[in-house]
């Protein structure tokens, strides 16, 4: 540590702290990080010149884009329902399957550290493993159809929702479940009587989350076969109807948006404060649901109703009465979906009896003759990665710090950077990935451009709410010795949300390494292509090898990232 | 210690005994050789400085910590080798209330108030209709008790501090206990609250004749309210005396090794 600096003026000042060994290696990996990032931008040649040269290929496909080519109206609302009723299952298969799994995972409502590590596996293996690959195996034991794609998004899906819901349940209030405890209540009774009623609007909203992602996943299964609008898309382009892909195309991103607007609206109700002040058709319903009660007068006596029996159910009121539509409506819809989803279980049976055999076909894993090729392949899957999420967050900075109220210029300003991102985020990987594809032709610049987009708008969202969460008090202080509203910015604003920020990055180059081994069946570069290639042509072994290559790469970027973020945060 | 022994130290029902309890927390010990009785249908209050085992006290006699030495004995059931089907069923009959009421805000007061039941329920139960309707029909009269009926169906969310501590106390009483635990009822309540919430607790102690310890930092609201006073400082008893004719300088002792500015905080 050595002697004390001093100052001119001889005062001794405390020596500074010796940054701990992990800080020095975590802030080394961030910049080994960002060297590589740099690296695989070079590498893969993504650069204006290379943008420019394919500008002829985009000016040939656009023409050969119109007129667009919108199926019948019929047949395009059944695709859409099929898809719809798919996502639905699967969303609905990943909560119940979830719920459970969280229970064990959580701290605070495991049965013992056993469980809890069983249940953290569970997330972190279902998380590790794409839907894609899960859709690949699964088609594979129980032939093409619903139920195998229905499957596979629920199973991926437990990653995310698992681990959310048990960190909900970490962080809720363990005080009315200690209070049940104290009655005699059992741990089935306290977990479901109060664990489950406060976490309910985090599980919904985690859910409808869910369901906006397995949409967009949906349709990249439409590659592997699972049937509604990905698979016709896929059809569409695979034999060079670009006019029909494209209209598909245009036809899922307007679903998207429209399903994550929908969502949104939801998820806004139902975390939002319920007003008690209601006006017109609701106020004339509760009027009369009051009349229907004969003794509200003060706390002492039991409210009766007009028959004289004790009241043990609320009146039927607005309130109520939306709630019971919103839970009749939820389980029409489900049961509406189980029903269109289709799915056959006819050969279940057999199929599981084949089982041990069809696994024996990915066993033992083998690269064939294909090592060099594969490796390659992956190392190219990283670089779109890191490309990418580089390229996303130069994008995202500046969108990200307009679209923060107290820091852009004005709130007018904040509001339409909101929008652009809410835009952005609204946009598949999957087509923005074709539309790279047809402009640039076939490669890795397509996949990374398609994923720094689509970095841009989660990136974009959370630099912007990370700005707006800083302690503006620290920012008031700075403004007040006189400093300029960049020097507030600098000093005040964006040293404050750091750390946050490049936990960020971190999360969206996670994703990002996972995203890309996806996109790569669509001709966008990297692993995934070969991925496809294999299972096709039915090497089973060389898709187990790509398998275990994909899930040590995927564990091992999140690994990184998870213990990075720890340390500097 | 032999049979005939073992036999002849059970208390009789009603009561509750600390017999030479210490609990450790790691390091920490927060109970330290505790030994006392407190009588059946009296209230006992348990009056110490934050972190001197009052908490702790409170959560050994239903067993929500169980000692590390020593035995708790609550209506005659040994907590410390109780069975989870013993100690259930000695919840169903002590009642507890907490300083933070530990209600589940989103959900109705009726809801709240009927799973003060579920220890004598079968089963996992999520939401009103899963409840017998005797459970909801008691639930609702024990609301009219502590004079909130009116609230039923609010989300306990929306209930004042004094209200939602009400509403805990109904979730109590639906057990029908014989012994009721409070836990610093009205540290987090304005002094109105607190002066309605202490004379709720005593009117209902008296008339279900409970036997009643509460925990509290006010030691003038614990010299009207108690029969009797239990001291603690440091996990150690200091001083168990009736309430009538405690003063304001016997209690004293009680906070005695902290300096003098804190004592002053707390007296006040």
């Amino acid at each position: 540590m050595g002697a004390p600096r001093t100052t001119n003026t001889e005062i001794p000042l405390p020596p500074r702290p010796r940054p701990g060994v992990n800080r020095i290696a975590a802030w080394s990996a961030l910049v080994v990080l960002l060297t590589a990032a740099i690296w695989s931008v070079a590498a893969l040649e993504i650069n204006v010149a290379s943008m420019v040269r394919s500008l002829d290929n985009a000016a040939n496909f656009f023409s050969r884009m119109f007129p667009l080519d919108f199926p019948p109206l019929g047949e395009l609302l059944v695709m859409t329902g099929q898809t719809l009723a798919i996502v639905i299952v699967a969303t609905v298969l990943a909560v119940v399957l979830s719920l459970p799994v969280s229970i064990f995972a959580a701290a605070n409502t495991t049965s013992g550290p056993v469980m809890r590590g069983v249940a953290r596996t569970i997330i972190v293996v279902c998380r590790a493993v794409p839907d894609l690959i899960f859709a690949i195996v699964l088609f594979r034991i129980f032939g093409l159809g619903a139920f195998p794609g229905i499957l596979a998004l629920g199973l991926h899906s437990i990653g995310m929702i698992g681990k959310l819901y048990a960190d909900a349940i970490e962080q809720m209030d363990g005080g009315p479940a200690e209070a049940v405890r104290s009655a005699g209540g059992t741990r089935v009774q306290w977990i479901t009587s109060t664990v489950i009623p406060q976490v309910m609007p985090q599980l919904i909203a985690t859910a409808l989350h869910r369901f906006d992602i397995n949409l967009r996943t949906s349709v990249l299964l439409g590659y592997v076969g699972l049937g509604g609008l990905g698979l016709e898309l896929a059809n569409a382009l695979r034999t060079m109807q670009y006019q029909r892909g494209i209209a598909l195309a245009l036809i899922i991103l307007l679903l998207c948006i429209a399903v994550e607007m929908l969502s949104g609206v939801i998820r806004a109700t139902l975390l939002g404060r319920v007003s008690t002040d209601r006006s017109g058709l609701l106020g004339f319903i509760d009027r009369i649901a009051a009349g229907w009660v004969t003794a509200p007068r003060g706390g002492s006596e039991p409210q009766r109703t007009r028959h004289g029996t004790m009241r043990i159910a609320p009146q039927w009121d607005s309130e109520r009465i939306r709630r019971f539509a919103g839970v009749a409506l939820t389980i029409a819809v489900v049961a509406l979906a189980t029903v269109y989803a289709d799915m056959d279980f006819s050969t279940l049976f057999d199929d599981l009896l084949a089982l041990p055999q069809v696994l024996g076909m990915f066993l033992p894993p083998s690269p064939q003759d294909l090592l060099d090729v594969l490796v390659e392949a992956m190392l190219v899957t990283i670089q779109i990665g890191l490309a990418a999420t580089l390229l996303g967050l130069v994008l995202a900075v500046p969108i990200g710090i307009f679209a923060a109220r107290n820091v852009a210029p004005s709130v007018g300003v904040a509001n339409l950077f909101r929008t652009i991102i809410v835009i952005i985020r609204g946009l598949p990987e999957l087509i923005l990935a074709i539309v790279f594809i047809v402009i640039t032709g076939l490669g890795p610049v397509p996949g990374t451009l398609a994923l720094a987009i689509g970095s841009v708008g989660l990136l974009g969202k959370l630099i912007a709410d990370s700005l707006e969460e800083t302690d503006v008090r620290v920012q008031d202080a700075v403004r007040a010795t006189g400093a300029t509203g960049i020097q507030v910015f600098f000093a005040a604003t964006l040293r404050q949300t750091a750390p946050q920020i490049i936990a960020h990055v971190l999360y969206q180059l996670d994703v990002n390494i996972r995203s890309a081994t996806l996109l790569g069946i669509v001709g966008a570069g990297g692993i995934g292509f070969f991925l496809i290639n294999a299972s096709r042509v039915q090497e089973f072994d060389v898709v187990a090898f790509i398998i275990a290559m994909v899930i040590v790469t995927v564990l091992a970027v999140e690994a990184v990232a998870v213990w990075t973020r720890r340390v500097l945060s | 210690m032999t049979a005939a022994a073992a036999h002849k130290t059970i208390p009789e029902l009603g009561t509750i005994r600390f017999e030479n309890v210490t609990k450790k927390f790691g390091s920490i010990t927060a109970l330290d050789n505790v030994s006392v009785e407190f009588a059946a249908n009296k209230i006992n209050v348990l009056l110490g400085l934050s972190g001197s085992g009052k908490s702790t006290m409170l959560r050994h006699i239903n067993g929500l910590n169980k000692p590390s030495t020593g035995d708790v004995w609550t209506l005659g059931t040994p907590v410390r080798s109780a069975s989870p089907t013993t100690l259930r069923a000695l919840r169903n009959n002590v009642g507890m209330i907490f300083q933070q009421f530990h209600l589940v805000e989103s959900m109705s007061v009726l809801e709240n108030v009927c799973t003060g039941k579920l220890g004598s329920l079968r089963g996992p139960r999520f939401g009103l209709w899963s409840y017998p309707r005797y459970v909801r029909e008691n639930a609702m009269e024990q609301l009219a008790r502590v004079g909130l009926a009116d609230k039923a169906f609010q989300r306990a969310g929306t209930l004042s501090g004094g209200q939602q501590q009400r509403a805990a106390i109904a979730r109590a009483l639906i057990q029908r206990p014989t012994v009721l635990l409070a836990d610093e009822p009205v540290a987090s309540l304005d002094p109105l609250s607190s002066a309605g919430v202490i004379e709720l607790l005593a009117q209902i102690s008296r008339e279900e004749n409970l036997t009643v310890i509460c925990s509290l930092h006010q030691v003038q609201i614990a010299l009207e309210f108690a029969d009797r006073i239990v001291g603690l400082n440091a996990g150690r008893v200091v001083l168990d005396r009736p309430a009538a004719g405690l003063t304001h300088n016997d209690v004293d002792g009680i906070y005695a090794p902290v300096p003098v500015d804190e004592r002053v905080k707390i007296a006040v």
